[in-house]
């Protein structure tokens, strides 16, 4: 038991306190989903009201049938399955090669991987305009894919690295001892062993190209749009549509949110393995 | 968990005299050791020197250009221009001022709060778990939708946060803080969805540190009639001080590149007063249209964040400290 644990009477002040802080916290969210219930009208009466008096669907069905939001939809999961996939390909092995080998050049790398998290987006982002006309892969989802792969990778290689730390090197040895080469033994011995880590990663890399924005604002325009960037659109294109807009950030909230229940130790462990590593 | 790092990886290399020893027979093998490390970190190498390196190659090199915002049109090398206009403007000193205000605001509040969140979490102990989990939700909601989800519920003559403030009696009138319209007070309104957001990644890093704290040293405090806050202040937070610098830097850096959060709640205003850096920069870039202005202050921008953070990276890894 943790010495900072507290006993006795004052436990149940503390749960008082943790059960306000929650409400407290909660709340925002809350609040957005019970809105996205009410009428377009009631969304935005004065006085506000926080529960519906008439519940209904309708904007829901103003929000996902307006054009172009489920291209929206679909190009936010391409868009972000790519991106995964990826980030995956590339910092598995380069990971694997500084964990194991613990090579100069992999120390060097794995600096240089942390260092790139402090760029400002916007100096990427505005040449990458430029270079993605030039590769002929302006508003593509696969150009996005790309721009959005400059953050996911580095932080994939981080958590991977964390990950790999923990499995002892004599496991690749003894693979190595058994007739493996050293691709095979990564591949067939130590990968089934960091499965678990690299659901975390693969999480963490789609989550970051699925709320990104400024990428997809400066390199998308029409046909590879993300919906962050239609939610964002929401307020001057068709006036102040709150309702919808609690709608549709709702649909593109909840499944995120419920797969990060589901899995939350594993996402907890890995959060404070990135807080470390960047 | 918090220990177990690539910090091994960075910091000190595990050269043992075993190992040094045996160099001369496994020769062989370390050299094709490094060359499979290598090939393997090949591909991630150059992706990273295509999309990150050579982008701001360009950037950096724009900076010393005049371009016209027509594409096509020309550019023509003028030095170090851009770099004196970019400090002589009023903009970008403002600019900066707010972009240090606003990262010092989030950090200061997320770290707080955070804190106190994550000794209400130990103090409760495993049976908080649950909890725990639920107060992570909002790390996954994307910015643009917690920063017009705050705009909302800050809204003028709408929003419900005046509303309900007004109904416990804080208020005298719904419209009597203007969150989002008032000049002096917008910056830090429009920080509060930040600090919302990522509050808890701040708690769920200090509750990690906090389970590491070893008991005995709470225990023959407590024995010498020490009270919660001078353990708190010191013992806890200076055992922890590796872990709150990693977090903090963290959360600095990010705060300090805050983006969506802020365009998409004021774009801005009112009256410039939430413009920070990267508002500043990208507008420069497209709607002011002179690139070679905003890759100057993209540029001196960068520097900034590049030195704070490699200063910072340093303190934490000094090799062989034994930094947590």
């Amino acid at each position: 038991m943790n010495p900072l644990e507290t006993r006795g009477r004052s436990r149940i002040l503390l749960w008082a306190l943790l059960a306000a802080t929650l409400v407290l916290y909660g709340f925002p969210f809350v609040y957005l989903l019970l809105t996205s219930f009410k009428t377009p009208l009631e969304a935005i009466s004065v006085p506000p009201s926080v529960v519906p008096t008439v519940w209904t669907l309708e904007n829901y069905v103003s929000a996902l049938t307006r054009q172009g939001v489920d291209a929206a939809l679909i190009n936010s999961v391409v868009t972000a399955l790519i991106s995964t996939g990826l980030s995956l390909v590339l910092a598995v092995p380069a990971a694997y090669a500084i964990t194991r080998f613990r090579t100069p050049s992999g120390r060097v790398f794995i600096l240089a991987a942390l260092v790139t998290r402090m760029v400002p987006t916007i100096a990427v982002g505005a040449p990458l305009v430029e270079i993605m006309r030039s590769m002929g892969l302006t508003d593509t989802s696969f150009g996005l894919a790309l721009a959005h792969t400059t953050i996911s990778l580095p932080l994939s290689i981080w958590l991977m690295a964390s990950f790999f730390e923990a499995v002892p090197d004599e496991l690749s040895e003894a693979a190595q001892m058994d007739g493996c080469n050293r691709l095979q033994a990564m591949i067939r011995v130590v990968l089934p062993v960091v499965s678990g880590g690299l659901a975390v990663t693969a999480i963490f890399a789609f989550l970051a190209s699925w709320n990104e924005f400024l990428f997809s604002l400066l390199l998308t325009s029409v046909r590879a749009q993300t919906t962050p960037v239609v939610i964002a659109n929401f307020q001057s294109q068709f006036g102040l549509d709150w309702g919808g807009m609690t709608a549709l950030a709702a649909v593109y909230s909840v499944p995120v949110i419920i797969l990060t229940l589901f899995l939350q130790r594993h996402i907890v462990a890995g959060l404070t393995l990135g807080a470390v590593k960047g | 968990m918090l220990s177990t790092s690539p910090q091994s990886v960075v910091g000190v290399a595990p050269a043992t005299p075993a190992a040094a020893g045996k160099s001369r027979r496994l020769g062989r093998r370390e050299r094709g050791d490094r060359r499979f490390a290598l090939l393997l970190m090949l591909p991630a190498a150059l992706f990273l020197a295509a999309f990150v390196l050579w982008p701001l190659l360009r950037f950096v090199c724009d900076s010393f250009f005049e371009i016209s915002p027509f594409a096509g049109a020309g550019r023509t090398f003028i030095g170090l221009d851009n770099y004196i206009a970019a400090f002589a403007s009023e903009a970008f000193t403002s600019a900066s001022v707010r972009t240090l205000v606003y990262t010092f605001f989030v950090v200061a509040m997320e770290f707080t709060l955070g804190l106190a969140v994550a000794l209400l979490f130990t103090a409760l102990g495993s049976r908080s778990t649950v909890f725990r989990t639920f107060f992570m939700y909002p790390l996954m909601i994307a910015p643009v939708v917690a920063g017009l989800l705050w705009r909302f519920l800050l809204i003028d003559n709408f929003g419900i946060i005046n509303e309900l403030l007004f109904q416990v009696g804080i208020l005298s009138s719904p419209d009597q803080v203007q969150w989002l319209s008032n000049p002096n007070l917008a910056l830090f309104s429009v920080a509060i969805p930040d600090i919302w957001l990522t509050t808890s990644f701040i708690t769920l890093v200090l509750f990690a540190g906090l389970q590491n704290i070893p008991g005995d040293i709470i225990e023959a405090a407590r024995l010498d009639g020490a009270r919660y806050p001078r353990i708190l202040f010191n013992i806890i937070v200076p055992l922890l001080r590796p872990v709150i610098a990693v977090a903090l830097i963290v959360r600095g850096i990010d705060a300090a590149r805050a983006f969506d959060v802020i365009l998409i709640q004021t774009d801005g205003g009112p009256q410039g007063s939430t413009t920070t850096l990267s508002l500043l920069i990208y507008r420069t870039m497209t709607r002011f249209g002179d690139p070679g202005l905003a890759s100057a202050m993209g540029t001196l921008y960068l520097l900034a964040m590049l030195a704070v953070s490699i200063a910072a990276i340093l303190l934490i890894w000094r090799p062989g400290a034994g930094a947590r």
